[in-house]
């Protein structure tokens, strides 16, 4: 009797085993009424975005950096009754990886504020059919409310495949301290040419303690695959990585190769740059820019949310400049466009209150509140319009370069390619190649995969 | 015909035979049964499920397409392929010995201590084992600065130039290799001087007696001795070598050039950046292989020698 026992007890444990890990395989999330109407839960993903003024809660101090969302969701949860939006927060540096996983595991969130360019959502996944496209939610007029490059930047075989919420520059930062320290003026309104930058440079590199080593350099980057803060560098003189039609690799030009070898030069030949330039370590180069601590380097190029950080985190004396120019004459830069996708739905019903929420969490007061807040420029024209930088000269000034903007091709290969090239960069700029050898050796590995 | 019934029959036997061991010790099956099904689906089906992947071009939302040994052939074809296979040779092949053989000296002479100072060595040696290795690798990049990183001013009171540990394609993959060999091998020394315990006394008191001094004992007791102990760590350490992720992540990015490029990291990015999870499987399929090999071979060998 009391084995009997123990074999009814063990087996009620075993089901309980089972239960629990079919629990953990359930994916049910919402129900259609006969009017069509969806209830249920919509997942969302973001990162942490900006904390209410005063804010310094949690363990770094940041304050609730979620805050702005959280609040969105509620008020779409109150109009929406039946409607949960569950908010999924994951760090930046974390979400491409992340998704990756996800979208390999078939488990996507609904929403997640990525492009399709390829950092963690591809072509590859919109010919699979991962993204759904949004084109039945909008008008042409709404569209029409967009910036082109923007809605280019989601477009695909003439479909939309996410809402563009923000538009994003490379600018580069110059410590007007340390430029005072050395006796340099800045470049007028933030223009020169590539000579006056190498000058500039060379003037701001200097041995502050009279040690007899360097303590500051005039300039300093980073090369990494998926990062492109040098690569305006490579553009001025006319290069560009691949032709237009995306057949050829084109940086073996020697317009390319002079502009890449000339920036390396400044380290390897004109010693204005630091060893770790061209390394792989972007807090530290960022760090030597910003923290209050070190400000070691005087030049930077950095993506717009830099200047907020320096505006408000780090606080710095900084100003705003372009690239310098080439052979061309003309100032570029390499932008990006963020926003919202949404992934494959099962019901048109909930696609649809999708839809409808990832419209109010991009309208024009979202965008121009995101500008002011978040150091980005609305991809609307009518949040652009409402300028929210009237009271940002750094801000306004480098929405000003959003017309010399090149965009990175969108080859679905791209990640592959870009791994190619940045290796190869890697090894020019410490010096173990020049840019000629680097390049010849990246073509063939590139022309491959642009032949698939 | 006869004997197909014969061993028909015999197989029969022995199956009753088994399912009446079952019966009896069916509370131990019970028992297992929930570790089993965890087993079975976190390790048996996606192991299987790999091997299946790696002869399948890998399809999100439809079903996979298969490609025959298509993967396999991009494998052995790849630059990338082979230059992370070299490297993590060489990692494994510089930092398994080091590791093993510290771990046994240190032991040993923690083995002869006193109580209160063994305890101390083993918290102290065991402590970067429980530290997470993300910590371990931000605070070696620290280290490894070029600027202002502690390797570089000790290089200075010498009077040498700084170097670009990190950043050189000649330095990158020494330095990974310098930071794991410098990092205790924790559960090695730990293992040892558990086994290093159950040694009869009596072993070296003979030894005493035949004249033998401290060195000799500890070279034809202590060390063959510890056999068992040499080849479960020797598998265990080439396993994590050639599993070596983290650092190369967190510290090179497998750069300069592929100078640190290492399989696991590879095998990550095909899958998780390109998603390219055919090919991944494929590498994996490879790496593991790989691995059984060097880990039959070290085995038969240090087996043999014990």
């Amino acid at each position: 009797m009391k084995r009997k026992w123990k074999l009814i007890l063990m087996m009620m444990m075993a089901i309980a085993t089972m239960i629990v890990l079919a629990a953990c395989g359930d994916d049910s999330d919402g129900s259609t009424d006969e009017d069509g109407n969806w209830t249920g839960t919509i997942t969302i993903w973001d990162g942490p975005r900006w904390a209410k003024e005063g804010d310094t809660s949690g363990e770094e101090g940041k304050g609730n950096q979620y805050f702005w969302l959280e609040e969105k969701i509620a008020e779409f949860e109150k109009s929406h009754p039946g409607v949960k939006i569950e908010l999924v927060k994951v760090p930046w540096a974390e979400m491409p990886d992340k998704l990756g996983v996800n979208i390999a595991g078939q488990s996507w969130p609904d929403i997640a504020p990525v492009d399709i360019s390829g950092s963690a959502v591809s072509i590859d996944h919109i010919e699979q059919g991962v993204i759904e496209s949004l084109n039945d939610f909008f008008t042409e007029e709404e569209l029409g409310d967009f910036y082109e490059n923007a809605l280019n930047a989601y477009t695909y075989d003439g479909k939309l495949y996410g809402i563009p919420n923000s538009l994003t520059v490379h600018t580069m930062l110059l410590n007007l301290d340390l430029f005072e320290e050395a006796g340099v003026e800045p470049p007028e309104n933030g223009e020169w040419t590539w000579d006056e930058f190498v000058e500039t440079a060379e003037k701001l590199t200097f041995d502050r303690d009279g040690d007899g080593e360097i303590d500051v350099y005039g300039f300093s980057t980073y090369i990494l695959p998926g990062y492109y803060e040098a690569w305006p560098f490579f553009y001025i003189n006319g290069g560009k990585p691949l032709s237009d039609d995306l057949s050829e690799f084109t940086f073996d030009s020697p317009e390319a190769i002079e502009a890449i070898q000339a920036l390396a030069d400044l380290k390897l030949v004109n010693e204005a740059a630091p060893v770790s330039m061209g390394g792989a370590d972007v807090g530290g180069t960022f760090q030597a820019w910003a923290n209050e601590e070190q400000r070691t380097v005087a030049m930077e190029p950095w993506a717009t949310w830099a200047i907020t950080s320096a505006q408000t985190a780090n606080p710095t004396n900084f100003m705003v400049a372009n690239y310098p120019t080439g052979s061309t004459g003309e100032p570029i830069t390499i932008g990006g466009v963020g926003g919202w996708t949404m992934f494959k739905q099962d019901s048109d019903a909930k696609k649809k209150v999708v839809a409808e929420f990832m419209k109010s969490i991009s309208d024009t007061d979202e965008q121009y509140l995101m500008s002011q807040s978040y150091g980005i420029f609305p991809a609307r024209i009518s949040a652009a319009e409402k300028e929210p930088f009237a009271d940002n000269p750094e801000m306004a000034r480098a929405q000003e370069m959003s017309s010399q903007v090149a965009m990175l091709p969108r080859h679905p290969e791209w990640k592959k390619i870009d791994e190619i090239i940045q290796r190869e960069l890697q090894l020019v700029f410490n010096g173990e190649k020049t840019a000629e050898e680097a390049m010849a050796t990246a073509k063939p590995e590139v022309e491959a995969l642009l032949g698939e | 015909m006869l004997e197909l019934s014969l061993v028909l029959k015999n197989a029969g036997k022995s199956l009753k035979k088994t399912g009446k061991q079952m019966r009896k010790n069916y509370a131990a099956y019970l028992f297992l049964l929930p570790k089993l099904i965890l087993f079975t689906l976190f390790i048996a089906i996606p192991v299987v499920w790999a091997f299946v992947l790696s002869f399948q071009e890998y399809r999100i939302t439809e079903a996979n397409l298969f490609a025959g040994l298509d993967n396999y052939k991009q494998v052995f074809e790849s630059e990338a392929f082979r230059k992370a296979l070299i490297n993590t040779t060489i990692y494994t092949v510089v930092t398994v010995p080091f590791n093993v053989i510290t771990a046994l000296i240190a032991a040993s002479f923690i083995h002869t201590l006193g109580r209160f100072a063994q305890n101390f060595f083993r918290a102290a040696f065991y402590l970067p084992t429980v530290t997470s290795m993300v910590i371990i690798a931000m605070v070696w990049r620290w280290m490894y600065n070029y600027e202002f990183g502690l390797f570089n001013h000790v290089v200075g009171w010498f009077g040498m130039e700084k170097i670009n540990w990190l950043g050189q394609t000649d330095s990158a993959l020494s330095a990974i290799i310098i930071m794991q060999m410098l990092i205790p091998f924790g559960v090695g020394i730990i293992l040892y001087m558990a086994s290093m315990s159950s040694i009869s006394d009596s072993l070296y008191e003979a030894a005493t007696i035949d004249g033998a001094n401290a060195f000799q004992k500890w070279f034809k007791i202590t060390v063959p001795m510890l056999t068992p102990s040499t080849i479960y760590l020797t598998l265990l350490s080439t396993i994590g070598s050639f599993q070596v992720f983290t650092q190369i992540i967190l510290m090179t990015g497998g750069g300069p050039g592929y100078a640190t490029e290492t399989l696991v990291h590879l095998i990550y990015k095909t899958g998780f950046r390109d998603f390219e999870f055919g090919l991944a499987a494929a590498q994996s399929v490879v790496l593991f292989f790989i691995i059984f090999v060097i880990s039959v071979l070290q085995y038969r060998v240090l087996n043999r020698k014990g």
